[in-house]
């Protein structure tokens, strides 16, 4: 613990306690009309207690969404009507899955864990701009909500409990 | 204070000058000007409240929902230091007020005063920084001495007429035998609330505006005058003292009826406004005034012609002194009552006696009191008997003596006209349980913030959510965070709770200190949207 302390107010003094703190994705960036990804990286539990459940937000544009089973949770997926529908290897896609949840487990404090899912990002959705996964985090009857998302100009460091993003990139 | 409740304690205590006084009224109410309901609501200021400017501004600018004019327009510097902005322009629904310095760096408050069309005068604030921001600056109380003296010295006019004139008159009326003694010394002092009346009127205009007395004559401050309780203290007291005119020097027959109205109009008139007749329980403080008023009336009016009667005509003085003595303990007794009485309501606590200006002026009052009292006991009980039974040594004596305590009722009413500038404890303890309330509007959401009490302690939060174009919001949740980043204190975070009104509650919240605090609500709209709406909030001090 005392060492845990330690390299916490290293990281800290370095300034990147934000990536420490906060739930984030692991791969920060993707192309637009690409397949993503996603891994959510879950540090630490709110406040100390451990977590028992993950519930993602999928954002408009992200579509034909696969989560990965993980052994211990509970996976379920909530499924909508998008807000247009999507082409995709000469399908039209008009609804899908709008959130996913891992819960029923239990992952302590003092662990780490990742709660992946796989997507496309649609080819009409902005390169250049960031797409946020808010996310919220159970811990029994603790939560806490990684669902900010900075206004225009807002600097995303000023949060305290910013969404998860990734900056869409070009086509290739 | 309302118009209507007030004539009611004249009523019951009057009935002789009822009809007389109830025609007055009614023709007072009829030409009283129609309360006005708009008020001009500032629209824009130039600089922005908040604005931080790289350089002074040649001139500000406030806009209005209606057309305007100024009163009072002030600028604080970043020091405290105030500086009076005179040059300004109305420009149909805007003022445009030149700036007379370069302004240093730091944080500026344009403060404002303006009168609408309505007469209604609004006030308010816009803060402003060159350069940076630095921490608000706090105006020191600008008291303006001279027109705080006038309204003492047209108070102790108004009481001079009242209580020397009106209560003279009584005196002489009904205790009296030859009304010659004393009677241009009464006169005098009617005439002297005749002036001080209207006087006190005006000042109270003035100082309801902030205005400084070079203003007395604009329309906007007797109108504003004519909407306080004080106008009607004025009119009453006006008529009493008509009457006690009437009773020196109109017809005989109509001497003893006037002079009696004249004393119940005195009651009447001090009890119609001011610090004690508006403290609650009014069925009770409203007939307390009323006595104590016109038992210093029949006391203090008296003393004059007694003494005047005692010097030149002692003979006849001797049934005067008679009568007056023999009415004299009972008056006492209910000016007593009735002072202990108000006393206590309105102090409340005896250590607000030493810590409030209010108190320690009812403790110098007190003790000016004590003297007259003992001197009066003196006259009374020592004097009395042998200046009745013709003893020349002791009317001279008596004489000094009521002229000595004459003196200390002057004394007195200066005291009590001092009153005029102290809230009393009561009303000091009902300001400081005032809420403080905030309106935070955003497109996405707005609230209604309200701290109780709105001072540094322990308080409770109450928050009313909507959406930003007013409709209902079901938030799942509402967590206020209160932050004070100059103070070094960490921000304070509580959830609020749902009391089932269709408001967010926090109790127990304790608030460490005064000064401008930032209020943030974390208005939680669905699972993953989050509102944060942000406002100042300005804490009293305790």
């Amino acid at each position: 613990m005392k060492t845990y302390l330690l390299a916490a107010g290293a990281l800290c003094a370095l300034g990147t306690n934000a990536a420490l703190a906060h739930i984030t994705l692991e791969t920060q960036e993707a192309a637009v009309g690409s397949t993503y990804k996603a891994v959510l990286r879950v540090p630490h539990g709110c406040e100390g207690k451990a977590t028992t459940a993950v519930r993602v937000q999928i954002p408009e544009g992200v579509i034909a969404v696969k989560p990965m089973p993980k052994p211990g949770w509970t996976l379920q997926t909530k499924k909508g009507r998008y807000e247009k529908s999507y082409q995709l290897y000469g399908e039209t896609l008009a609804t899908g899955v709008k959130e996913v949840d891992w819960s029923g487990g239990n992952l302590p404090d003092e662990f780490y864990d990742e709660f992946v899912f796989r997507a496309s990002l649609a080819a009409d959705l902005p390169a250049g701009q960031m797409l946020y996964f808010p996310v919220v985090q159970e811990c029994g009857d603790a939560t806490d909500r990684w669902i900010e998302i900075p206004a225009a100009g807002q600097d995303e460091d000023a949060l305290e409990t910013p969404a998860p993003g990734i900056k869409l990139l070009p086509k290739k | 204070m309302n118009a209507a409740s007030l004539p009611s304690t004249a009523f019951v205590n009057g009935p002789r000058i009822s009809r007389l006084l109830a025609a007055l009224v009614l023709v007072a109410v009829l030409v009283l000007p129609g309360r006005a309901f708009a008020h001009a609501a500032l629209v824009a200021t130039d600089p922005a409240d908040g604005a931080v400017l790289t350089q002074s501004p040649a001139r500000f600018s406030l806009t209005f929902s209606e057309p305007v004019s100024p009163l009072v327009l002030t600028l604080v510097r970043p020091d405290g230091s105030q500086l009076a902005l005179t040059s300004f322009r109305l420009k149909d629904q805007t003022v445009e007020i030149d700036n007379p310095e370069t302004l240093k760096s730091g944080t500026h408050v344009l403060s404002w005063r303006v009168v609408s069309v309505d007469g209604h005068p609004v006030g308010g604030s816009a803060l402003f920084s060159i350069g940076a921001p630095s921490a608000a600056p706090v105006a020191g109380e600008a008291v303006d001495w001279t027109l705080r003296a006038a309204i003492w010295a047209a108070k102790l006019f108004l009481y001079a007429g009242l209580f020397l004139g009106v209560g003279g008159a009584f005196a002489l009326a009904w205790l009296a035998d030859d009304r010659r003694c004393g009677q241009r010394f009464v006169a005098s002092a009617l005439l002297l609330g005749l002036v001080g009346a209207p006087v006190s009127l005006g000042l109270q205009g003035l100082d309801g505006l902030g205005a400084p007395l070079a203003r007395f004559a604009a329309p906007t401050v007797w109108k504003t005058a004519l909407e306080t309780s004080f106008v009607w203290t004025v009119l009453i007291g006006l008529i009493a003292l008509g009457l006690g005119l009437l009773s020196l020097a109109g017809p005989p027959s109509l001497r003893k009826l006037s002079a009696s109205a004249a004393l119940l109009g005195v009651g009447a008139a001090l009890a119609a406004s001011g610090h004690a007749s508006a403290a609650e329980p009014l069925w009770l403080t409203r007939p307390l005034v009323f006595a104590h008023s016109a038992a210093i009336a029949f006391w203090v009016g008296a003393l004059a012609p007694l003494g005047l009667a005692l010097r030149q005509q002692p003979a006849d003085a001797r049934a005067f002194l008679g009568r007056f003595s023999r009415a004299i303990l009972p008056v006492v007794a209910v000016l007593a009552a009735s002072g202990i009485v108000l006393a206590i309501i309105q102090v409340r606590q005896p250590a607000a006696l030493v810590h409030t200006a209010y108190g320690r002026l009812l403790l110098l009052k007190l003790a000016l009191l004590l003297f007259l009292f003992t001197l009066a006991a003196v006259n009374r009980w020592t004097l009395t008997a042998p200046a009745k039974a013709g003893d020349t040594e002791v009317q001279r004596r008596m004489v000094r003596s009521i002229g000595i305590e004459m003196l200390i009722a002057l004394a007195i009413f200066g005291v009590a006209a001092g009153w005029r500038f102290t809230p009393p404890p009561r009303a000091l303890a009902i300001a400081a349980a005032q809420p403080v309330s905030i309106h935070i509007h955003t497109l996405k959401a707005m609230a209604d913030l309200s701290i109780t009490p709105g001072h540094a302690g322990e308080v409770a939060a109450s928050m009313m959510i909507m959406t930003g174009d007013f409709g209902p919001l079901d938030a799942k949740q509402v967590t206020l965070v209160l932050s004070k980043p100059d103070s070094g204190i960490e921000s304070i975070k509580r959830p609020a709770t749902k009391p089932g009104d269709g408001t967010w509650r926090i109790d127990n919240l304790v608030i460490p200190l005064p000064g401008r605090w930032n209020a943030r609500l974390d208005i939680l709209v669905s699972d993953f949207e989050v509102v944060k709406i942000e406002a100042p909030i300005e804490i009293r001090s305790e």
